[in-house]
């Protein structure tokens, strides 16, 4: 704070009306609010850049998206191409690179057909990442609109809460391998599994936020002041919400990634090469002496992604908490 | 507060009745039916109109529909007295083709046809496959039958009318040797004629209803039975509740006398006998030992059951969860922004953004460098082998207690009432531990029943990883192998369960709670 230091007025030899004059009263004047400017999203920014650390992880967070999405376009990647090379197999990076010279495609060794583990990895974190992105937007977006309206109407909550109580009860594995045995176990069925009662939980969750926040006095006030429902829920709720969606949305990315996972892990993944179907390959590796490097690093892959999304997404969840503006 | 709960328990009830018939339509009737036939190693070598009945037989086994073969009716009719034996073996055999049938055969063929279309069935007929003008092709002989879909509301009905079954004087049809009744004994001829009370009941399905003997929980009955579906190929013709509890690994054997007077070494379990007809003469093994046709018995196993394992597991992780979460959490919650929050946060960010496998290998690739067993084994009694499992199922309790107990007492922290007690003077661990604990608890003592009652089903990952023989994987299994009555019963399972343990966590919160109360009066 630098506080100013008050001038002495008697040095100045001033009459008193050059000194002070009058100001006339002004409704419109008296009307303004004199606090500094405050944008919303510009303080979310500001907050979530004051802490040095999520420069670091945003600047990770786009090296991952960078490598998923740009890399495997630059690379084509073949799984085959060195299917017939026996010395190209479960090779250790050190290896690898002696075999194929010193690029940055070697530096985690080769898989079960001689393939690049690093390319492996982000041709299948592409499938992952796109299908956590997809699958989080269509749950989040149905998710949010019905956890709303549940939220709001006590006529669709009783009916809501009872189909909650029996679709939460239908085991989520039953429900993904039926849709996986109807249709193909590619992408879209997958998304579709995900997704079939996903938004479910999230609606649940919003539904509770809403009905925490929707009787505090200012919502009463604003009803009582005949404002319609539409627009309490849009400018007086939604924004409160924000925070709350974007750590919803945090845990809910690097979810779907570690769900997709394990789907593949007990045999109900995709056919796509996702970094879940990459590491329920590999896991025979793990069981051989020499060439668990080759499970690891998927593994760890992923869990760096996973680690990344998370983090990013809870500290804007922070940054976005009006609360944390001052 | 009784009104209350009964409401919840019939809501509870409701719902799962809901839940099984949703699961029924899911595999029933929008999965491909041809499915099951993939693995099938009989399916692949039979041929022609044999595997056509094939398929149909093995879909009625597997509950997708109901099948009368032509020759079964038959058998049917000599059964109830409408026709004798001889106008059946006169009818019975059908024609190459419609046109071969003999006037006999068309004559009932016409009342088969008619009896079951009737009915909503489809009837089939396949004419003979021929080789050669002669010769019939292998597999290829003529076939009549009748088969219709199931519909959802007889599957559903039946399946819970089915569900409990008790056991009465009258459950075995036909003759019997003596006289149907119920016998108390205080000697039971099963444990040597020691004093050991039992009833025995004769013309009921299990000879031993109510008896007692040296395994836990020492009382055992037989008279209420619960039925959740027969297994097709997880474990053949084996109810899902006798899979799920029935003790696994290798015989145990003891002396045993059996009802004859013979003596010797045997894992057979005397208690479990129930009927089979004409089972005692139909081999010689079973004259040899038992008296009568309750001859069906059950063996005595030395490891655990699958519940039994699972449940051991799992109970254990959850004390061991609550025992270090909570201190870590109220922990945490004190020493916020300080170096041990910032560990434990970081500790619970790497379990919840990490993949569970990925962190479950680590504890595995960790346990193993301590040279702890990676794998269970059923036949070594040692307790090593359970630190893994119940150490990989712990860890990420222990991160989700953490992270909710930190959350709601730092935001029980700035409450007026903590104020209040800080002013009156009060020291900042009794604040704590009397005052923010207890109204931070309350969100978490809702959620204890559903994670004991949870350890009965099991964890997937857990247990494939480290070879748990236990129930987590049932489901899984069922449904890779196509089990219907598997998938159906253990759904049931895992619904009542989780039914249960919610309503459990409302009444536990409001006993730890007054001020919740769910009858509306009070309020």
């Amino acid at each position: 704070m630098n506080k100013q230091q008050i001038p002495d007025l008697s040095n100045l030899n001033l009459s008193e009306e050059q000194l002070f004059s009058h100001v006339d009263h002004s409704d419109l004047e008296s009307e303004k609010i004199t606090a500094p400017r405050y944008s919303y999203w510009r303080s979310v920014f500001r907050v979530f850049f004051r802490k040095r650390v999520n420069i670091v992880i945003l600047s990770l967070f786009a090296l991952v998206l960078a490598f998923t999405y740009i890399y495997p376009a630059l690379f084509p990647y073949d799984p085959y191409a060195n299917l017939m090379d026996a010395g190209a197999k479960h090779l250790l990076p050190g290896a690898a690179m002696d075999k194929f010279g010193h690029s940055i495609h070697w530096i985690l060794g080769s898989g079960a057909s001689g393939q690049s583990t690093f390319d492996a990895v982000w041709f299948g974190s592409r499938i992952s990442i796109t299908m956590a992105f997809i699958c989080a937007a269509i749950n989040m977006v149905i998710g949010i609109i019905v956890g709303a309206v549940w939220g709001f109407s006590k006529r669709v909550d009783i009916v809501m809460t009872e189909v909650y109580n029996i679709i939460g009860n239908v085991p989520y594995i039953l429900f993904i391998s039926v849709l996986v045995l109807i249709f193909s176990a590619g992408f879209w069925t997958m998304v579709f599994a995900l997704t079939v009662t996903g938004w479910l939980t999230i609606a649940y969750f919003i539904r509770t936020q809403v009905i925490i926040i929707r009787d505090r006095e200012y919502n009463l006030a604003s009803r009582c002041l005949g404002t319609p429902i539409g627009r309490i829920a849009r400018k007086n709720i939604l924004p409160f919400m924000t925070s709350v969606i974007v750590t919803l949305a945090a845990t809910e990315i690097p979810s779907y990634i570690s769900y997709e996972v394990f789907l593949s892990y007990i045999g109900m993944g995709m056919s796509d090469m996702s970094l879940g179907r990459l590491i329920y390959q590999s896991e025979n590796a793990m069981l051989t002496p020499g060439w668990q490097f080759e499970f690891w690093s998927p593994v760890v892959v992923a869990s760096i992604i996973t680690v990344v999304l998370y983090v990013v997404g809870q500290n804007l969840g922070d940054a976005s908490d009006p609360r944390t503006h001052m | 507060m009784t009104k209350y709960l009964i409401k919840r328990i019939l809501h509870g009830l409701v719902s799962v009745v809901i839940v099984v018939a949703i699961v029924m339509v899911l595999i029933y009737s929008l999965l491909d039916r041809n499915l099951i036939f993939a693995m099938d190693p009989v399916y692949k070598q039979l041929g022609n109109n044999q595997r056509t009945t094939y398929q149909y037989r093995r879909w009625k086994e597997y509950g997708y529909i109901d099948y009368v073969p032509y020759a079964d009716w038959m058998q049917a009719m000599v059964q109830n007295g409408e026709i004798d034996e001889d106008t059946r073996s006169a009818a019975v055999s059908i024609g190459r083709t419609e046109k071969n049938d003999s006037e006999a055969a068309q004559e009932f063929i016409a009342r088969f046809g008619e009896y079951y279309t009737s009915r909503g069935y489809q009837i089939v007929r396949l004419n003979a496959v021929m080789a050669s003008p002669k010769k019939v092709a292998s597999g290829g002989q003529q076939q009549l039958f009748a088969w219709k879909n199931r519909p959802l509301i007889t599957r559903l009905v039946g399946y819970f009318t089915g569900l409990i079954k008790v056991d009465n004087i009258h459950a075995v049809p036909g003759e019997l040797e003596g006289k149907r009744g119920l016998t108390f004994t205080l000697h039971d001829p099963a444990c040597g004629g020691r004093f050991s009370p039992a009833i025995i009941g004769n013309g009921t399905q299990h000879k031993y209803l109510l008896y007692f003997d040296g395994r836990f929980p020492f009382i055992h009955q037989n008279l209420v039975s619960i039925n959740l579906g027969k297994s097709y190929t997880v474990n053949t013709g084996v109810d899902v509740s006798e899979t799920m509890s029935a003790s696994q690994g290798s015989y145990v054997t003891s002396t045993v006398t059996y009802p004859t007077g013979l003596t010797e070494m045997s894992a057979d379990d005397l208690h479990t006998a129930t009927w089979v007809a004409d089972s005692r003469t139909a081999s010689l093994v079973n004259e040899e030992r038992f008296t009568d046709d309750y001859t069906q018995v059950s063996t005595v196993k030395g490891g655990m059951s699958k519940i039994g394992y699972s449940f051991v597991i799992g109970i254990i992780s959850v004390l061991l969860s609550y025992l270090l979460g909570v201190p870590l959490g109220i922990l945490m919650s004190r020493k916020k922004d300080r170096l041990l929050d910032k560990i434990g946060t970081v500790y619970i960010v790497f379990i919840i953004a990490v993949p569970s496998l990925a962190y479950i290998f680590l504890f595995k690739a960790i346990g193993f460098r301590m040279g702890l067993p990676t794998t269970f084994d059923m036949e070594k009694n040692s307790w090593v082998m359970f630190v893994l499992p119940i150490v990989s199922l712990a860890l990420p309790q222990i991160a989700t207690l953490m992270k909710w107990l930190r959350r709601y007492m730092i935001d029980q922290m700035n409450a007026d009432y903590v104020k209040f007690a800080r002013s009156g003077g009060l020291s900042e661990p009794e604040i704590f531990s009397r005052h923010i604990l207890k109204n931070a608890a309350i969100p978490l003592v809702h959620g204890i029943p559903a994670s004991v009652l949870g350890s009965l089903v099991g964890a997937i990952i857990t247990e494939r990883v480290y070879v748990v023989p236990g129930a987590g994987n049932l489901l899984t299994k069922a449904i890779n192998n196509y089990d219907n009555g598997v998938i159906v019963g253990v759904t049931l399972f895992y619904a009542l369960l989780s039914v249960i343990s919610i309503i459990l966590g409302d009444v536990l919160m409001s006993m730890v709670d007054p001020r919740i109360s769910f009858t509306s009066k009070s309020r």
